[in-house]
């Protein structure tokens, strides 16, 4: 043992609290747009341990306040993979693949739900013109895209069809600026705002549900299409695919709602091309 | 009267509760200058709260506003009372620079784009702020400035509950701590004032003691460090000394009068006297001349006899009138006769008709003494001789009269000067310069219970006295 390898053991030995060795490595970055509690820094830290574990080598999450500023940091290759919304993966379909798909209540899938205050009388989407809405993201297929293109349908737009509409930069925000009144109605995740009343009972109890969404491809976790074949990218999708079967990622799941992550099918995602097309947004 | 209210309160009550006053007023003096520093206090606490909260929203605000993010705007408001859970941060609205509303804490209260005039016109501002109402909660507004730029304005409301509560609190402990300082220091005050005042309050006891009469204070009691009022008291003591004084030398005048009134008569008893003795000697002399004649001899010796008798009335009633020790002698209607014997040489001279009836017989006087009795008599009919004229009228009547007797003494005089009246019928000090027989005459009417009327009529003046019979009264 020469004296290089000592001072590593040494230092190894010394960092216990970390998952696990292999720290020569280089850091894997992968990035996650705020499609699920992002405020919750204890899953976080679970599903960190969770890849950690899996892939055998230190994971970075990287957060940001858009998806436009992590569909970039993906494309640019400052990071090596990220947790994505359906929509911003088929606007760079050419250059994005699919590593895995959550798997949600029983199938990959999720809706956009309409919301508005607890008192409120609207019915429908037609119900809220005029209000204020707030949305979650302008690259958010459940909170802008599903709403968005409804009103297009209708022959209108957001800032035609509504007073005013604010971007709140996250989906349990939106349900903030419901439920305080800031907004009369509000575009969010499905699966969100259930994960939300179960941790949140009494914020989501201000909301109410006024129409949701058909059922739509889950955000999945995808990486650039030239880097498909990178061991680490490669090791991250067998990470995520097994994630159910190891005790770190059974407990990360349970934090995040979720059944497990399953093989991607690009397919999934047809009904948020339709609704981009609707948008005259080509996919 | 309201004055006269006032001035029957007790001098040493009447000092205490001007000092209780003036105690009470320097309390709430003391009371205010507190209070006003406690304020001060507050307010200065409340600005510098306000001050902390606006500031720090202002920082973290100030780009947002400009970019007229509502709901960054929004999210830091709500995390600011998030963050002040429970705290003073009621409720906080952001406006813009045309003062329309970006953001509130309370979206429902004040609506996006809304006008922000109703929050903002009655808020005060920073420097300006105090916690000095009732109100629970102030508001308090403040430019928002990004590089020196106004870009809009913050308005908040703040809870100063407890500021309020607090100085209500201590306000109340304040005022019943004075209240009780004040009470326990006009309580010392007269303490202090009543000793200081004693001697004034033993000179008002001893002015008046015992029905009108003042008396004299005792050597003892007079404070021995206060000379002033020890002076003030032994003034007083002199003071008493002096009527005394004056009322004994009345009483021995009155005494006296026994006498002057026989010395009026002096003169009358001494011509009574005189006049049989020029008969009686020439009946000694017609005795020794007609010795052997004894028919001459009895007629002279009877003459004799009869001019001593009367010699011997005279003097016993004169002696009788001086005689001090009569004193339980009952009246009897001899008595009447010896004033007769006395008065009518005195009537006699100035050749006044004396009407002279006395209709009581002895049950009706014995029950009176007759001592001061005689003495009233007396006085009157010399009084009634002075006033009426040579050859004038001069009435006695004695008559029993509802249980005792009414003696009325009547003269055609010119009547009783209002000087004579005020002797006879009052008790009143007597002016000095003339005589105290008709002073005499009320006193010792008074001791026997009696009352005086007077009366004109006629040209004729009447004194009437009755005496109820000692069983009587």
């Amino acid at each position: 043992m020469n004296r290089r390898e000592l001072i590593g053991g040494v230092a190894a030995t010394a960092a216990v609290s970390l998952p696990t060795v292999l720290r020569s490595q280089q850091l894997f970055r992968l990035a996650l747009t705020p499609v699920f509690l992002d405020n919750d820094a204890a899953v976080i830290e679970r599903l960190r341990d969770a890849l950690s574990t899996g892939m055998g080598r230190d994971v970075d999450l990287v957060q940001r306040r858009t998806y436009q500023e992590i569909t970039g940091a993906l494309l640019d290759g400052s990071v090596d993979a990220a947790w994505l919304c359906g929509y911003p993966f088929l606007q760079h379909r050419g250059q994005l693949s699919l590593l895995g798909v959550p798997v949600w209540r029983g199938q990959p899938r999720y809706q956009s739900y309409l919301i508005t205050s607890a008192g409120d009388q609207a019915t429908g989407l037609e119900d809220l013109r005029g209000g204020m809405h707030a949305f979650s993201d302008p690259d958010s297929n459940s909170g802008f895209l599903v709403t968005a293109s409804d009103l297009a349908r209708m022959g209108e737009t957001p800032d035609s069809f509504f007073a005013r509409t604010i971007f709140t930069w996250g989906h349990r925000n939106v349900v903030r600026a419901v439920a305080g009144g800031l907004v009369r109605s509000g575009s969010v995740d499905g699966y969100v705002w259930q994960a939300l009343a179960a941790v949140e009972p009494g914020l989501v109890a201000r909301t109410r549900i006024v129409s949701q969404s058909e059922w739509l491809g889950f955000p999945p976790f995808a990486a650039r299409s030239d880097r498909m074949a990178d061991p680490a990218v490669t090791t991250l999708q067998r990470a995520l695919l097994e994630m159910d079967r190891m005790p770190a990622g059974r407990k990360a799941l349970d934090l995040l709602f979720l059944d497990r992550i399953a093989e991607p099918d690009v397919r999934l995602f047809d009904g948020i091309a339709a609704r981009m097309a609707e948008l005259g947004q080509a996919g | 009267m309201r004055h006269g209210t006032i001035s029957r309160i007790p001098i040493t009550l009447r000092v205490a509760i001007a000092m209780g006053g003036l105690m009470i007023v320097l309390g709430m003096v003391a009371s205010q200058q507190v209070l006003r520093s406690l304020s001060r206090l507050h307010d200065d606490r409340l600005r510098e709260i306000a001050r902390l909260h606006v500031e720090g929203l202002s920082v973290a605000l100030g780009p947002l506003v400009l970019h007229k993010d509502v709901w960054e705007v929004y999210d830091t408001l709500d995390r600011a009372r998030g963050a002040s859970d429970g705290q003073r941060m009621l409720f906080t609205v952001v406006a813009d620079d045309r003062n329309r509303v970006l953001a509130a804490t309370d979206p429902l209260r004040a609506p996006v784009d809304s006008d922000a005039t109703p929050f903002s016109k009655d808020a005060s501002d920073l420097s300006a702020l105090t916690a000095s109402g009732d109100e629970p909660q102030v508001r308090v507004r403040a430019p928002l400035r990004v590089a020196e730029r106004t870009v809009g304005q913050i308005v908040t409301e703040i809870d100063v509950g407890d500021l309020v509560a607090e100085r209500r609190r201590v306000s109340f402990f304040l005022l019943l701590a004075n209240a009780g300082a004040t009470a326990l220091l006009a309580f010392a005050g007269y303490i202090l004032v009543a000793r200081m005042l004693k001697p004034v309050t033993l000179l008002a006891q001893h002015m008046d003691n015992a029905g009108g009469a003042p008396s004299r204070i005792p050597e003892a009691e007079i404070p021995k460090s206060d000379t002033e009022l020890a002076r003030l008291l032994r003034t007083f003591n002199t003071m008493t000394g002096a009527i005394d004084a004056r009322a004994e030398a009345e009483k021995r005048l009155a005494e006296r009068e026994r006498f002057v009134s026989l010395g009026r008569l002096s003169s009358s008893l001494a011509h009574e006297i005189n006049n049989p003795l020029g008969g009686l000697l020439n009946s000694v002399d017609t005795i020794r001349t007609y010795a052997n004649r004894p028919e001459v001899v009895q007629k002279s010796v009877a003459l004799l006899e009869r001019g001593l008798v009367h010699l011997k009335d005279v003097s016993r009633a004169i002696l009788d009138e001086n005689r001090l020790d009569r004193a339980g002698v009952p009246l009897r209607r001899t008595d009447f006769d010896d004033l007769k014997l006395l008065f009518e040489p005195e009537a006699a001279r100035k050749r006044q008709h004396l009407d002279w009836q006395v209709r009581a017989d002895g049950a009706d006087l014995s029950s009176l003494p007759a001592a001061p009795v005689r003495q009233i008599v007396l006085n009157l009919l010399l009084n009634a001789s002075a006033a009426a004229p040579e050859g004038g009228w001069i009435g006695l009547s004695v008559a029993p009269r509802d249980g005792g007797i009414e003696l009325s003494i009547t003269d055609d005089g010119r009547g009783l000067s209002a000087q004579d009246l005020d002797r006879l019928m009052s008790s009143a000090p007597v002016a000095p310069g003339g005589g105290v027989g008709l002073r005499l005459v009320h006193d010792l009417v008074t001791g026997l219970n009696g009352r005086i009327r007077h009366d004109r009529d006629g040209g004729r003046t009447s004194v009437i006295v009755f005496l109820p019979s000692a069983e009587a009264v």
